[in-house]
């Protein structure tokens, strides 16, 4: 009996440590270095969230990146040129990313599958070549400077409450009668219509609230960076938001992205120090082709580490990457 | 007055009329059977009563109101549901968690409400609960509300279909070869179940190639061919006539 009080108990205490520990390092260590590391992996957990949200109604979105740049771009105009402190200018930068989003979505959403990831990724790259053009408002491609509004250690802070409020409403949405829906319009459409859910309705949602959020997050890293050009968001960070969601696995909208960022971001890490530069995105495109290849069915690493946890916490047999 | 109506529907595909100039009137209350050869436009017809395809000409209405032209989704609002000739599901839910899918227009709910869980939201769902045993039951399929619904028997899975129709609680209902794959025993049991749901005032509309159950449940039965309407009356006395027996067998002629 007390062997297995413990067996239960272990697992908690272990994850309340893990989170403890997050939330104090910058007592050890206010280096730039390392606590930039940290917000780098925050801020693409949110971005990978986003896309599975996307996800979860069947659709890939190849275009995160417009929603990034969209409010990166609101909140460091709104600064520079308008002279905005910066809470407007963040809360504005979701907006308008959502309105985008929601206007876009609504056209996109119909045209099928394919050709939403089509659109999204036309919508990025239009949103990149605005920043480069429209030079009155953007600064063209040398970017707009902007002083950052925080010291690393109250970013560091930022981004973990910013991740923390993300990942608790995608989980109430995924757990409740939203994400139910979610995944009931990716797996059977035509009976979904039948029970008389309008599918365009739920899924430019899904598409918006992942707008949002990155929109939020795109906005504080413009801050954070103290910099904003088109160079950050192009075709290569939404690929980015993708393979962090898939090497994560698709069962999971919450912890899945988060462990696809740890992991991809530390290896871009390691990999910043070889020589040759060019060999990072072949790298990342192989292990990704490793995961899909060995992992199939969208079975991720969070997978795994479950299938890992339930042998030797629980000794249950796990369903995975069951959408339900 | 005709609950539902048709007028002059047609329906191309490419240059072929799947669906050919028809005009239908059903009656409240009526079971009505729709018989005919394969690809005489049978489950075309039902596509296109609930949306999921647009009539190239004519019109369709629901209690005066049209309805041609809606999509899928709100011609289920309006009060028509319908069941596939394929076994659907929602892939491992159980046959409850399907169901409450299928609840989804009986409780418009706010989508803040369900975010936050709120207590009008959790008293809904309590009543929803009720409503799927109430069918479940009506079914016989209350035993197997915690299977997935996968795993159930093809016999049990067509039942399902027409359980998932009725969450949306219609009143005109469109069934598509219910008794597919089955065996005597099982279609009789059907027969009794879709008496029992036209007994509660729902109006059916049923495409079945089994003549026994059509015989037994139609109260009017349309005969098609080739997308046009051939024959209608009283099933038994439109089963005998010479072109709907030739559209069946062919023609004598060598």
């Amino acid at each position: 009996m007390k062997l297995g009080n413990y067996k239960k108990l272990l697992p908690k205490i272990v994850v309340g440590l893990v989170i403890a520990l997050i939330f104090i390092i910058p007592v050890f260590t206010t280096s730039l270095v390392t606590l930039s590391k940290f917000i780098v992996i925050g801020f693409w957990a949110i971005a990978a969230m986003g896309f599975m949200l996307i996800m979860r109604t069947g659709q890939i979105s190849l275009g995160q990146a417009a929603f990034m740049g969209l409010g990166g771009y609101t909140s460091a105009v709104l600064m520079i040129k308008l002279g905005w402190p910066f809470w407007p200018g963040f809360l504005l930068a979701g907006i308008v990313a959502g309105v985008v989003a929601l206007a876009v979505g609504v056209v996109a959403v119909r045209a099928g599958p394919i050709a939403f990831s089509i659109i999204t990724l036309a919508l990025a790259e239009i949103m990149r070549i605005l920043a480069v053009e429209w030079e009155p408002v953007t600064n063209g491609i040398k970017g707009l400077v902007v002083t950052p509004p925080f010291p690393i250690y109250l970013d560091y802070y930022f981004i973990l409450i910013l991740v923390t409020i993300t990942a608790l409403v995608f989980w109430q949405i995924d757990r409740g009668r939203l994400g139910s829906l979610f995944r009931v319009i990716a797996v059977n459409p035509t009976l979904a219509e039948s029970e008389g859910i309008p599918l365009t309705k739920y899924k430019v949602i899904a598409f918006t609230i992942a707008a949002v959020f990155t929109g939020f997050a795109g906005s504080f890293y413009a801050h954070f960076l103290g910099v904003m050009s088109p160079y950050m968001f192009g075709l290569w960070q939404s690929i980015q938001a993708l393979m962090m969601g898939i090497v994560g696995g698709i069962s999971s909208l919450v912890a899945g992205p988060i462990i696809g960022s740890v992991i991809l971001n530390t290896l871009n890490d390691l990999l910043s120090r070889l020589p040759i530069y060019s060999i990072k995105p072949t790298l990342f495109g192989a292990i990704v082709l490793l995961v899909l290849l060995f992992l199939p069915k969208g079975t991720g690493l969070i997978d795994l580490w479950r299938m890992f946890w339930n042998k030797v916490f629980r000794e249950k047999s796990v369903t995975v990457a069951s959408p339900n | 007055m005709s609950l539902l109506e048709l007028k002059g529907v047609t329906k191309f595909f490419g240059k072929l009329a799947a669906v050919d100039d028809i005009d239908l009137d059903v009656q409240k209350g009526e079971v009505l059977g729709i018989c005919g050869p394969n690809g005489s436009g049978k489950t075309t017809l039902i596509n296109v009563i609930s949306g999921y395809y647009k009539p190239n000409r004519g019109a369709i209405y629901l209690e005066g109101k049209k309805i041609s032209g809606l999509r899928p989704d709100q011609v289920a609002a309006r009060g028509i549901a319908r069941t596939f000739q394929a076994n659907m599901c929602f892939h491992r839910a159980t046959v409850l968690q399907n169901m409450f899918v299928g609840s989804f227009l009986q409780y418009k709910t706010n989508e803040w409400q369900a975010f936050f869980e709120t207590k009008t939201y959790k008293e809904r769902r309590k009543t929803i609960v009720a409503k799927v045993m109430d069918i479940l039951e009506l079914l016989n399929l209350a035993r197997d509300a915690n299977v997935p619904a996968v795993d159930l028997p093809h016999g049990h899975q067509r039942i399902f279909g027409i359980a998932m129709a009725l969450m949306t609680n219609p009143s005109l209902l469109l069934l598509d070869e219910p008794t597919t794959g089955m065996n005597h025993g099982e279609a009789t049991l059907v027969v009794e179940q879709i008496r029992k749901i036209n007994e509660r005032g729902i109006t059916v509309i049923l495409i079945e190639h089994n003549m026994k159950v059509l015989l037994d449940l139609a109260t009017r039965a349309v005969v098609l061919n080739f997308g046009t309407k051939i024959a209608e009356g009283k099933p038994r006395e439109v089963m005998k006539k010479q072109d709907v027996i030739a559209a069946y067998l062919g023609t004598e002629t060598v």
